[in-house]
C-alpha cells in the first residue's frame, strides 16, 4: 500500500510538473515576440553541429531584433535538442507542432531526423528548413519540407565532373556508412562511370571510426590518385594524417561538409592540397558571406563553419517570409515555395517544386593551412 | 599489403593489450567485469590532453600524471561504487557498473564536449618505410612501451611480495584474507594497477590517431575485453597474447574480408570462444563447485 | 473491495486521459504513448532478467527486429497491421530463441557481454545491409493501421492500440510468472543447480524467458513502425538497451508494476529535466549506481513470497 501510494505520488507529480512546462508553451500566437523554432543536436554525439546551427541561427535573429524586429515585434529562437536521434527529433517535432506560437522550424541536421519527423511538420501545416538533410529521399517528404543545402546527388555529381577536369582516372572513395555517406557514393560512383574515370576501391567506415590503417593500405594497393571523403571533417582530417603516416601520397576531394576550421585544427599539414567544393565561403565575392563571417567572428569569437552558415541562411529565410507576409504559417509556407534569387551567406538560392535548393558552389582548397578559392 | 596490414594489426594489438590487462586483473580477484574499465581509459587520454594543454607540461610528465590520476579515480570507484556492494548479487555490481561508464561518459562530454580533440605533439610522427612496410615513430615508441610495461607488470606480479599476495587473493578472496593480506589494499591496488595501465593506452592512442573524444572508451573496451576472454580472463600473459591476436586477426579481417563489418568480427571471436572454450587460450578450466 | 474500486477507477482514468490531454496539449498524449511503448519493452526485458536472471544487455536488438519486421512485411508486401503486427512479434521471438540457445551456457557477465555483441551485430547488420534496410536511410513511409477501412490518423487512436497492447502483455506476462512456470523462473534464476536436481531443467525455461521477451519487445517494434511511419537503425542501439534496463533496475526487478514505473520515470523525467539535459545523463549513471548501492531492489521492487515451502504466511518484506 505504502509503496503504491509513494509510486502514484512520483508519477502525480511528474504529470503535474509536465503539464506546468506543456501548458505554458501553449499560448496563442498572440505574443510579443516571434517565434521560430530550432530543432537541433544540442547534446550528443553531434552537439558540435547542434552548437554550429545554434549560433547561426540566434545570429539570424539577433541582427533582426537589433534593427527593431519584425513590426515592433522580437524574434525568438526556441531550442529543441533532439540528440542527433532519429526518436528524440520526433518527440521534439511533436512539441513543437503542438505549441502554436512557432511559426516554422529550422531543422533537423540528419537527415534521417528530418526524415522521420517530415510526415509531423506536413500533417500539422507548418514549415520546416533543414540547413543540412542532403539526403535525396528529403525531396519528396512533403510541401512544407525544404532545405537550403542542395542534394548530394548535386554535390556528388558536380564533384565527379571536376575530378574529370581534374585529370583523375582512378580514384578511390572513403564512404560514411550513414545516409549522408551512401547517398554521395552511389551518385558519384554512376557520374564517374558517365565521365569516364574509375572508381578502383569503395570503402566504407562507420562513423566514430577513427583506425583508417587497414582501408588506407587497401587503397594503397590500388593506386590511385586521389581519394574522395564522403563524410564528416573529423573523419577527413583522421583519414589525411593516417594516409600520410602510411606514405599513401594522393590527392583528397571532398564536399562541404568538410569546410570547417575544425578539420585544419586537426589534419594540420596533412590537410594541406584537400580540394572541396563548398557553399559557405567568404573571401570571395559573395558579400552575403564575407559579412556573416565578420558579423559571426565578432559575436562568438570564432569563425563559422558550413553548418553555422547554413543554419543562419535556413532562419533568414524564414525570417524573410515572416517580414514579406506576416507572422502566419501557412503565409510563410507560400512565400517559400516561390522564393528566388534570394542572396544568401551560400550562395544566390531558390527553391525549386520540392523545396530542395538550386545554386552554385564555389571551388575550395586548402593553402597554408587556409581555406582559399582554387584557381 | 600483407605486412603492412601485419604491422598496423600489431600496433593495435599491443594497446588492446594493454587495456585488457585492466580488465583480467580486476575479473581475477573480484570475478566481476569492470564495464567501466574502457571509459578509464578515456579519461586517461583526456587528462593527458588536458595536462599538456592547460598546463603546458612536456609529454613524459603528462604521461606519468595522467596514470597517476586515473589510478586514483580507478581506486574511487572501486571504493564507491563496487565495494559496498560486494555480497550482493552478481547483476548488481554489473549493473552499477554500467551507471559508472555512463556518468565517466557523460561527465566527459559535459567537461570537454562531443568533439574530437587533436593531440598536441608532433612527437613520433616520422616515418620511415622498408619496402612495403611504412611504420611511424609512434608505432615504434607503443611497441616498446607497452611491452616494457607488460614485463614490468609481469615481473611485479612474480617476483615481488605485493605482487604475489595479489596474485593470492585473486585465487581465493577469503583464504588470502586468512593468510593475514589486507585483502581491500589488494583489491585497490589491482584496479589502481589497471586504470594506470588503460591512461598510458589511452595517452598513446590519443597521440597514435591524434584524436581524443569521450566515446572513444566504449568500443576499444569491448575489443580489450574480447582480447582478455580470447587470451583467457584473469591470466595476464593471456591477456597480453589475447590483445596482440585479437589486433592482428581484426586488421587482417579487415583487409581481406571487409573493413565495414570489423567489428562484427570482433563480437563474432568473443561469441565463438565464449562459446567453445570460454577459458580462453591460456586460462584453466574453472571447476564449478556446488 | 479497494482493490474493485481502484481497478475501476484505473480503467475510467485509461479511458478519459487521452481526451483531456489532447485538451491541454497534443504533445503530452504523445509522451504518454512512449511511456506505453516503454512500458512493454520493460515488462519484456524483466521477463529474461528479473525472473529468469539472466543479464541481458542488448534488448533493443529485439525491439528493432520487431520494428523492421513491420515496417519490411507493410512495405512491400503490403500486409495489414493485424497480421504484420502479431508476425514480427514472432520473428522477434524467434531471433530472441536463437540468440538464447548458444548464451544460457554463460554466467551473468559473460552473458552480458555476449548479448551485448548480439544487439550490436544486429544493429551494425540494419546499417550494413542496405539492400534489405535501406541502411542508415531508413524505411519512410509505413503505413497507419487500417480498422474496417478507418485508418489511424489521429494520435488518440494509437493511444487506444498502445493501451490495448499494453494490457495484452502485462496481463499474458503476469499471468505467465505467477505460474508454475514462474516459479520455475525464479528457481533457475536463484540457484541453477538446485533446479535441476528438483527436476526443473534450466536451459527450457530460460530460452523460454529469451523467447518471450524477445516477442513483447517485437510487438513494441512494430508498434513504433506504425506510429512513426519511420525505422532507422539509430532507434535501436547499445543507449537504449541500457535505457530499458534502467528502466527494469529503478522500477524492480521481476516486479511487474515496476517495470511500468521504472519506464513512467525514465520517459517523464528527461522532459522535465530538457532545461537541465546537459547532465541529465550524469544524472541516470549517477543514479543507477545509487540506486544499486541503496535500493537495489528498485522503487517497487519484488515482494517476498507470501506463503513458504510448509504453506505458512511469511511476513511480507523488501528483499
Amino acid at each position: 500500500m505504502k509503496r503504491f501510494l509513494s509510486a502514484l505520488a512520483i508519477a502525480g507529480l511528474a504529470a503535474g510538473l509536465l503539464s506546468g512546462c506543456g501548458a505554458s508553451g501553449d499560448s496563442q500566437a498572440n505574443r510579443d515576440t516571434i517565434r521560430i523554432g530550432l530543432a537541433a543536436p544540442i547534446s550528443g554525439t553531434q552537439a558540435q553541429y547542434g552548437t554550429a546551427f545554434k549560433n547561426g541561427a540566434e545570429l539570424a535573429a539577433a541582427q533582426i531584433n537589433e534593427a527593431g524586429g519584425i513590426e515592433g515585434k522580437q524574434i525568438e529562437i526556441v531550442i529543441q535538442d533532439d540528440k542527433g536521434d532519429s526518436n528524440e527529433a520526433v518527440n521534439v517535432a511533436n512539441k513543437f507542432v503542438t505549441d502554436k506560437s512557432i511559426l516554422g522550424v529550422v531543422g533537423h541536421f540528419n537527415s534521417s531526423a528530418t526524415l522521420a519527423t517530415a510526415p509531423i511538420y506536413n500533417k500539422n501545416k507548418i514549415v520546416q528548413v533543414s540547413p543540412s538533410s542532403s539526403a535525396p529521399a528529403v525531396t519528396n517528404a512533403g510541401e512544407y519540407t525544404f532545405r537550403v543545402i542542395t542534394t548530394d546527388a548535386f554535390q556528388a555529381d558536380y564533384l565527379a565532373d571536376w575530378s574529370k577536369e581534374l585529370g583523375y582516372s582512378k580514384v578511390a572513395l572513403i564512404y560514411e556508412q550513414s545516409d549522408f555517406g551512401i547517398g554521395l557514393l552511389d551518385v558519384y560512383q554512376q557520374s564517374a562511370a558517365e565521365n569516364g574515370f574509375e572508381v578502383v576501391a569503395a570503402e566504407a567506415f562507420n562513423p566514430g571510426d577513427k583506425d583508417f590503417s587497414t582501408v588506407l593500405t587497401k587503397i594503397k594497393e590500388k593506386q590511385p590518385e586521389a581519394i574522395f571523403i564522403g563524410g564528416f571533417y573529423n573523419e577527413a582530417a583522421l583519414i589525411a594524417q593516417q594516409a600520410k603516416k602510411l606514405n599513401l601520397d594522393v590527392d583528397f576531394i571532398g564536399v562541404d561538409s568538410l569546410y570547417s576550421e575544425a578539420l585544419l585544427d586537426l589534419g594540420k599539414e596533412s590537410v594541406e592540397g584537400f580540394k572541396l567544393i563548398g557553399f559557405f565561403y567568404p573571401g570571395g565575392d559573395n558579400a552575403e558571406a564575407t559579412r556573416f563571417n565578420e558579423e559571426y567572428q565578432a559575436k562568438y569569437n570564432s569563425k563559422p563553419d558550413t553548418y553555422a552558415a547554413y543554419s543562419y541562411v535556413a532562419t533568414s529565410v524564414i525570417i524573410k517570409a515572416i517580414q514579406e507576409q506576416g507572422a502566419e504559417r501557412e503565409a510563410i509556407k507560400s512565400y517559400l515555395e516561390t522564393l528566388k534569387d534570394y542572396n544568401s551567406a551560400t550562395g544566390v538560392i531558390s527553391f525549386d517544386e520540392n523545396g530542395d535548393v538550386i545554386t552554385e558552389p564555389s571551388r575550395l582548397t586548402i593553402k597554408d593551412s587556409k581555406f582559399e578559392l582554387y584557381q | 599489403m600483407f605486412l603492412q596490414q601485419l604491422t598496423n594489426g600489431l600496433t593495435i594489438g599491443v594497446i588492446y593489450a594493454l587495456i585488457a590487462l585492466g580488465y583480467t586483473m580486476v575479473y581475477g580477484i573480484l570475478k566481476i567485469v569492470n564495464f567501466a574499465h574502457g571509459d578509464i581509459f578515456m579519461i586517461g587520454s583526456f587528462l593527458g590532453l588536458f595536462f599538456m594543454q592547460e598546463f603546458q607540461l612536456p609529454l613524459y610528465l603528462a604521461f606519468i600524471l595522467s596514470a597517476a590520476v586515473t589510478a586514483g579515480i580507478g581506486m574511487l570507484i572501486e571504493r564507491f561504487a563496487y565495494r559496498p556492494l560486494r555480497l550482493a548479487d552478481r547483476i548488481v555490481p554489473l549493473i552499477s557498473a554500467l551507471g559508472v561508464s555512463t556518468l565517466l561518459v557523460s561527465l566527459a562530454q559535459k567537461l570537454w564536449g562531443t568533439e574530437m580533440h587533436p593531440f598536441p605533439t608532433a612527437f613520433g610522427s616520422r616515418t620511415y618505410t622498408f619496402g612495403s612496410i611504412t611504420f611511424s615513430e609512434i608505432q615504434i615508441l607503443i611497441l616498446l612501451l607497452s611491452i616494457l610495461l607488460m614485463l614490468g607488470l609481469h615481473l611485479f606480479v612474480t617476483r615481488t611480495k605485493t605482487g604475489t599476495a595479489m596474485r593470492a587473493t585473486s585465487m581465493s578472496l577469503t583464504n588470502a584474507a586468512l593468510m593475514g593480506i589486507n585483502t581491500n589494499r589488494m583489491i585497490s591496488l589491482a584496479f589502481a594497477i589497471g586504470s594506470s595501465l588503460a591512461a598510458c593506452a589511452g595517452m598513446m592512442v590519443g597521440i597514435y590517431y591524434n584524436a581524443v573524444y569521450p566515446t572513444m572508451g566504449y568500443m576499444a573496451g569491448i575489443n580489450a575485453f574480447t582480447a582478455a576472454v580470447l587470451g583467457g580472463i584473469g591470466n595476464i600473459p593471456g591477456a597480453m597474447l589475447g590483445g596482440v591476436l585479437l589486433g592482428l586477426v581484426e586488421t587482417l579481417g579487415g583487409a581481406y574480408i571487409s573493413t565495414q563489418y570489423k567489428s562484427v568480427i570482433s563480437f563474432s571471436i568473443l561469441i565463438i570462444v565464449l562459446l567453445i572454450r570460454p577459458s580462453g587460450i591460456l586460462g584453466s578450466k574453472e571447476i564449478n563447485k556446488v | 473491495m479497494i482493490k474493485k474500486t481502484a481497478i475501476a477507477a484505473a480503467t475510467v482514468l485509461a479511458i478519459v486521459l487521452p481526451i483531456v490531454l489532447q485538451l491541454v496539449n497534443d504533445y503530452l498524449l504523445h509522451v504518454v504513448i512512449m511511456i506505453g511503448i516503454f512500458s512493454i519493452l520493460s515488462l519484456s526485458l524483466n521477463v529474461i532478467i528479473g525472473y529468469a536472471g539472466q543479464f541481458a544487455l542488448g534488448h533493443a536488438a529485439f525491439y528493432g527486429i520487431g520494428a523492421y519486421a513491420a515496417a519490411l512485411l507493410m512495405l512491400h508486401f503490403h500486409l495489414s497491421f493485424w497480421i504484420a503486427l502479431p508476425a514480427s512479434a514472432a520473428i522477434a521471438g524467434l531471433f530472441g530463441f536463437l540468440l538464447g540457445s548458444p548464451v544460457i551456457r554463460l554466467r551473468g557477465d559473460y552473458l552480458g557481454i555476449v548479448t551485448l555483441g548480439f544487439g550490436e551485430i544486429v544493429r551494425l547488420i540494419f546499417v550494413g545491409w542496405v539492400d534489405l534496410t535501406r541502411g542508415p536511410m531508413g524505411l519512410p513511409g509505413i503505413p497507419a493501421p487500417s480498422l474496417f477501412g478507418f485508418v489511424f490518423s489521429d494520435k488518440l487512436e494509437f493511444y487506444y492500440l498502445i493501451l490495448l497492447l499494453l494490457l495484452i502483455t502485462y496481463v499474458v506476462i503476469h499471468r505467465l510468472v505467477h505460474s508454475g512456470v514462474g516459479l520455475s523462473l525464479l528457481t533457475v534464476r536463484e540457484d541453477e543447480t538446485l533446479a535441476q536436481s528438483v527436476g526443473i531443467r534450466p536451459n527450457y525455461y530460460k530460452l523460454l524467458a529469451f523467447t518471450v521477451g524477445g516477442f513483447f519487445a517485437g510487438a513494441a517494434g512494430a508498434f513504433w513502425a506504425t506510429y512513426i511511419s519511420y525505422v532507422s537503425p539509430d532507434a535501436f542501439r547499445y543507449l537504449d538497451s541500457v535505457n530499458i534496463l534502467a528502466m527494469v533496475i529503478l522500477g524492480g526487478a521481476a516486479s511487474l508494476p515496476g517495470s511500468v514505473l521504472g519506464a513512467i520515470i525514465l520517459v517523464v523525467a528527461p522532459e522535465i529535466l530538457r532545461y537541465v539535459s546537459d547532465y541529465r545523463m550524469i544524472l541516470l549513471g549517477l543514479a543507477i549506481v545509487l540506486m544499486m548501492i541503496f535500493k537495489p531492489s528498485g522503487f517497487w521492487g519484488e515482494q517476498y513470497r507470501k506463503r513458504n515451502f510448509y504453506g505458512n504466511v511469511k511476513k511480507v518484506g523488501n528483499k
